[in-house]
């Protein structure tokens, strides 16, 4: 969403933060269209969370939020506005008001948003209504995501006509990944094969934006094999030759060599968006129509709830 | 006659791998990847494709609707069989680079261990038209054709921590440009001003695209930011 520099004049201000948080990021649902040119897709990591707060405000799936990574995040406020956090818990106060994690709320005009978390799962997004203007849709996000500092100044766009609060129940978490065979599955050894299915993985502390480093087994191919440099995507299990996995996430690189032995299916990845360094995950091996299913469980979870809003 | 045909396979839920990794040495590899353009530019056309995005001659297609994945997995060795593989007229973009001294502190290295002058390095790298073949490690990065052999060069044992933006460098068979500051073991050789990757202009965030080429010029100073 960009919004003409002539719209935006007048509210070169509407947050100002505080106290930034560790890396906390503004982030959309990410951009497609540019990975020939190397630009990764970007985008809020669990994005299942960022939409669910922009169908709670009114606002189209891809407007603007923050991710939360940790730390205590304070905004405050010049204008009126309404505001969702979704995502991991965070413990969320407007003063010694305290405020329910995915339901819609007021701020006003002056007053300061605090976030300290997360208590559990690991990234927030805070969005509210008419969203954070981007200047340029490659300019945050993606490649270029970049921490939000102390004294950030952020505009937001047009407010929207609400009056109540309402909340929906977000989906519960689960350390069970599933994930499609990858293309070099039949590369590595049965009892790699078999360890990758079966084991517990921990998410390493190098994880970040680009990638979830997971820890266990080592896994090895039956025999060396240079791969050419191949496109790849968020979701895809990539195999170093340390045997360690790494899920690629939003952040990734657009382009890799190593053997790809799975893909978490696009349902299940906010999962990993989720998970905590030190957690462990296993990883459930589905065919394709079974992601098909669970990509269906999510419209029909977004479906129900807009049911809900429209007669609420 | 070729009778070796690409591998079609799938990738996750919506992406489509076509593999032409075995049709290399009876092709050359520019002809390869001259195919894949090709064949990208015919599928754009149909506008059922987010990104198109080739490899080192591979090409994967990812599809909005994961519904005519099966379709169009049937329907690509067809596509490919039909592409000519002539070279595709592509934009070509003059780089103006500053060798050696601060900006390329690895050019005196890079000739000593080619037993080379300087001067004979600079001119065997600004000599060759370089074709990009794909683009991917960092945004606007380009993967360059066209090295002479007599330039290949190891990478750094150590790799820096720290490369500026713009440098210019060699590792193994390629050469390259960094759109922005990274950690590299690349040879640096030296440094241009122009700045590889716009995000703030989406109409054209990249200077270079897959096809284009590349010719490095020789300058003796360039303004470079900060």
């Amino acid at each position: 969403m960009i919004n003409s520099p002539q719209e935006v004049a007048h509210s070169s201000a509407d947050i100002e933060v505080l106290t930034p948080g560790l890396f906390s990021t503004v982030q959309g649902i990410g951009l497609t269209g540019y990975r020939h040119l190397g630009i990764p897709i970007g985008g809020a990591l669990d994005s299942h969370a960022l939409i669910l707060g922009n169908r709670l405000l009114g606002n189209p799936d891809n407007t603007h939020g923050i991710e939360l990574t940790s730390g205590k995040v304070e905004l405050k406020f010049n204008r009126d506005s309404w505001f969702v956090v979704t995502g991991a818990q965070y413990q969320i106060s407007i003063g010694d008001r305290n405020i329910w994690s995915g339901w819609r709320n007021k701020i006003k005009a002056g007053e300061t948003l605090t976030l300290k978390g997360p208590s559990s799962k690991m990234h927030a997004y805070l969005t509210i209504d008419g969203g954070i203007v981007q200047h340029s849709p490659l300019g945050i996000g993606g490649s270029t995501s970049q921490a939000l500092g102390r004294g950030d100044r952020l505009q937001l766009g047009k407010t929207l006509s609400i009056t109540k609060p309402i909340g929906a129940v977000q989906r519960g978490y689960c350390d069970e990944i599933r994930a499609l065979p990858g293309p070099e599955m039949s590369l590595f050894t049965a009892t790699s094969r078999k360890a990758f299915w079966h084991n517990r993985w921990q998410l390493t502390n190098a994880s970040n934006r680009m990638g979830a480093r997971l820890d266990g087994e080592a896994l090895s191919l039956s025999a060396p094999k240079e791969l050419n440099s191949h496109a790849v995507m968020p979701g895809v299990v990539q195999v170093p030759p340390s045997g360690q996995p790494i899920v690629l996430l939003a952040d990734a690189q657009t382009t890799g060599g190593y053997p790809k032995i799975a893909t978490v299916i696009e349902a299940d990845l906010w999962k990993l968006a989720q998970t905590r360094p030190g957690q462990s995950i296993r990883f459930v091996h589905v065919s394709p129509s079974q992601a098909d299913d669970a990509n269906y469980e999510w419209q029909q979870y977004f479906y129900r709830l807009q049911r809900a809003m429209n007669g609420s | 006659m070729i009778n070796t045909s690409p591998k079609v396979y799938r990738l996750g839920e919506r992406a489509i791998v076509l593999d032409c990794s075995e049709l290399f040495p009876a092709l050359s590899k520019l002809t390869i990847q001259n195919r894949i353009w090709e064949l990208a530019q015919k599928c754009r056309e149909n506008r059922i494709f987010t990104d198109l995005v080739p490899g080192m001659n591979n090409l994967t297609l990812f599809i909005k609707d994961a519904n005519q994945l099966a379709d169009w997995i049937a329907r690509l060795p067809e596509l490919w069989s039909d592409t000519t593989g002539i070279k595709l007229d592509k934009p070509s973009v003059e780089i103006p680079v500053v060798y050696g001294g601060k900006y390329g502190p690895d050019l005196d290295e890079v000739a000593r261990i080619h037993q080379l002058d300087t001067s004979e390095v600079i001119r065997m790298h600004t000599a060759p038209e370089y074709t990009v073949l794909f683009l991917g490690f960092q945004p606007g990065f380009p993967y360059l054709d066209g090295l002479n052999n007599q330039l290949f060069t190891p990478r750094l044992s150590t790799p820096r921590l720290s490369i500026p933006a713009g440098s210019v460098g060699i590792g193994g068979e390629q050469t390259g440009i960094y759109p922005k500051e990274a950690p590299g073991g690349w040879q640096l050789i030296g440094r241009t001003n122009l700045p590889l990757f716009t995000p703030d202009n989406p109409e054209s965030p990249t200077l270079l695209a897959p096809g284009y080429r590349v010719r490095f010029t020789q300058v003796s100073s360039l303004e470079f930011p900060q």
